[in-house]
């Protein structure tokens, strides 16, 4: 070896332009080749569970649900689904109906949030701007639904805060029908433009056996064949009243991963026309003592991003004893280091790691709590 | 009084200060066609419909800190912007605006111009190299590798038309043009490979490795920030209008057009404008509509399809010409 060094370092992170949050991949490149990476996740601990030790339950639903602004639904439905299982009181059945539909409308917007910066990562800039044009729909649904765009503190504990009225059900119709057609149009539109498959066919590799082990979880591993869906494995709210195919993909690439969103999209559109078509009446709300009965419990909720897992330990009083988060993007980190590895005929240029970085649908700053890894 | 009027010419009409104030105008009018295509609303704010924002833009750079980074290679990294500029401005005098030939003309000047395109990659090279950050050396190495695959091509395409006109002088085959535009016939697939070679050339989506955002941060401008990066940024918009420009000249007839002897002064620098201004919309159009490609998958795209496209094309303006 002679004194000139052949592998350098390109940090991309803690700030990149790639990166919406901060993150660090180190890679160890040969040219354009990523040989090696090291990824460091810990640049945005906030802090949340111990704060939510020092607040009442009531306060801590605000609290909860911003760990996440893209998936806040999911985050509240899973901390209210907690406090309620303590109770031993579920939801309403309303409540619990009403609860699916906020949670699918949040899918679709979150997904369609990532076919954007998808498309953005690969350079495709007209494709994220007609996407998030898209995506306003989704997001005014929610405004008219739920009372706000992102955080709409929507899900209470013992049932939702806002009933559903028809006024609002049509409106939601008339706008699912219009996100289907734009989903059909994409769906054709990036399977046929050939920029769009040769930056992401064969791109972020990794097969059924990898994911399996590696415990990915959400549309991503969806994409790789296996089926992994809580909504379907265990059901919470009303899903075992809403019939919900389980899209799965046997790509294993990018491409994959977005046509499996795509479709998600397209399955959460018909779940809200269910939803709508099947409102039991009922009250919304039950209400629940401010003390939590002494005990644990952990509940999972698919986010968009893949399983969310929040656990709580009461101690009897009127605050958490202890509050753990388990953000699906954690999850997904060391398949994420696996396939930005250039291994044998598997290669992963310099080009390729921001879309196989966004490919996972990556949440840092709900994700930071201390850990290292590759 | 000739040398007056050389100089006013060189420095004012046609020359200098028209080519900054269209590479203001270009750039804006390439924004707003951008922003259209993404159903977006583009600048708004400064002037009429934000007509004035490239200008704003490049104040506002003039009046920002200026850095060299402590490991830069210093003579280098500072002399590139200035360099590139005054490139682009010399090469900008053999463009014909006002009639058919520019304020320079001589045997053998389009060769100049394919000479002053390639300079320009080895300045983007250097730029990039001399910055000595590890953003900016990958983006200059895939100047240089995107340099391979585009640069032969453009080449060809030129050729053909210099070919399909009989002349190596840009005056010369503006001349030729007057009856009939070099678009029938076989310089069409000219046309086109010259688009696709020039979108690389200027280093736009999909071409744009060199300074991909998302991968490399700037590429090879990283490091550079205020005086310099408004220098670099008013090179690359005068490149434009040079690119723009010699496609209007070789294949769309330059500035000549129906007009007669009182009005050829005020008619033929419109008609000059309104066929750059075509071959932006066409480049515009290219740039929305395709995602970045890699730069492996580019070099073989250019080797595999461009290149021997562009040696038909030779092939049949031969034959052409022979019949």
């Amino acid at each position: 070896m002679s004194s000139y060094e052949r592998l350098f370092d390109i940090p991309i992170g803690p700030q990149h332009p790639a990166l919406k949050e901060p993150v660090l991949l180190n890679l160890k490149v040969d040219g354009e080749h990523v040989v090696d990476v090291g990824v460091d996740i810990s640049y945005n601990h906030r802090g949340m569970e111990k704060a939510a030790e020092y607040r009442t339950y009531v306060q801590n639903l605000y609290l909860i649900e911003r760990v996440c602004g893209i998936c806040n639904i999911a985050h509240t439905l899973s901390f209210g689904t907690a406090i309620e299982g303590l109770h031993g009181k579920p939801a309403p059945e309303r409540a619990k109906v009403l609860r699916v539909l906020a949670e699918e409308l949040e899918r679709i917007q979150s997904h369609l949030l990532w076919l954007g910066i998808a498309a953005h990562e690969i350079g495709f800039d007209t494709l994220f701007m007609y996407v998030w044009l898209d995506r306003e729909i989704s997001l005014d649904i929610m405004e008219a639904f739920a009372g706000n765009r992102i955080t709409s503190s929507y899900i209470s504990i013992g049932g939702v805060k806002r009933d559903m009225t028809p006024e609002i059900a049509g409106k939601m119709l008339k706008g699912m029908d219009k996100l289907e057609g734009r989903m059909a149009y994409y769906r054709k539109a990036i399977s046929e433009e050939r920029t769009v498959l040769k930056r992401t066919q064969g791109v972020g590799l990794l097969g059924a056996a990898d994911v399996a082990s590696l415990s990915a979880v959400g549309p991503f591993a969806r994409a790789s064949g296996v089926a992994v869906d809580v909504r379907a494995d265990d059901p919470y709210a009303a899903h075992e009243l809403v019939p919900i195919k389980v899209v799965t993909g046997d790509g294993c690439d990018v491409f994959t991963r977005i046509m499996v969103r795509i479709d998600e999209v397209v399955e959460s559109i018909n779940a809200i026309r269910f939803c709508l078509g099947h409102l039991p009446s009922g009250p919304i709300l039950q209400r629940l003592p401010r003390r939590v009965p002494a005990g644990d419990f952990l509940s999972r909720v698919e986010a968009p991003r893949g399983e969310l897992t929040h656990f709580v330990r009461s101690d009897g009083s009127d605050k958490p004893y202890r509050y753990k988060i388990k953000t699906p993007t954690f999850s997904n980190i060391p398949s994420l280091a696996k396939m930005l590895k250039s291994t044998g005929r598997y290669v992963v240029n310099i080009a390729d790691v921001p879309v196989i970085l966004a490919s996972i649908d990556p949440c840092f700053s709900c994700t930071a709590r201390f850990e290292r890894i590759g | 009084m000739d040398w007056a009027l050389g100089l006013v010419s060189l420095l004012v009409f046609p020359g200098f200060a028209l080519m900054i104030a269209l590479s203001f105008l270009y750039e804006w009018y390439d924004r707003k066609l951008y922003a259209g295509i993404q159903m977006r609303r583009g600048p708004l704010y400064t002037g009429p419909m934000g007509i004035l924002q490239p200008f704003a833009d490049f104040i506002k750079l003039m009046s920002k800190e200026d850095l060299t980074p402590r490991h830069a290679d210093r003579r280098v990294f500072n002399s590139v912007p200035v360099i590139m500029v005054a490139l682009m401005l010399t090469a900008l005098t053999m463009i014909p605006v006002t009639g058919a030939s520019g304020l320079l003309s001589f045997s053998g000047d389009i060769v100049f111009a394919i000479v002053a395109m390639t300079f320009f990659c080895v300045l983007v090279f250097l730029a990039g190299f001399s910055s000595m950050s590890r953003y900016s050396i990958i983006g200059a190495e895939r100047a240089v590798l995107q340099l391979l695959g585009f640069e032969i091509p453009l080449m060809l395409s030129m050729v053909g038309a210099c070919i399909f006109s009989g002349s190596v002088t840009i005056s010369g085959i503006v001349a030729q043009q007057s009856g009939l535009w070099n678009l029938i016939g076989p310089p069409l697939l000219g046309f086109a490979i010259f688009l696709i070679a020039a979108q690389a050339e200027l280093e736009r989506v999909p071409f744009d490795m060199p300074e991909a955002e998302q991968e490399i941060v700037a590429g090879w401008l990283t490091e550079y920030s205020g005086r310099k990066l408004a220098l670099i940024r008013l090179a690359r918009n005068l490149e434009l209008i040079f690119i723009a420009g010699l496609a209007a000249a070789l294949y769309l007839g330059g500035p000549l057009g129906p007009s007669t002897d009182a009005l050829a002064p005020v008619l033929f620098p419109l008609y000059f404008i309104a066929k750059t201004l075509f071959v932006i919309l066409l480049l515009a159009f290219m740039k929305s509509i395709f995602a970045r490609v890699r730069i492996d998958q580019m070099v073989s795209f250019a080797w595999r399809y461009l290149i021997p496209l562009s040696l038909v094309q030779i092939m049949i303006t031969l034959i052409w010409r022979a019949l």
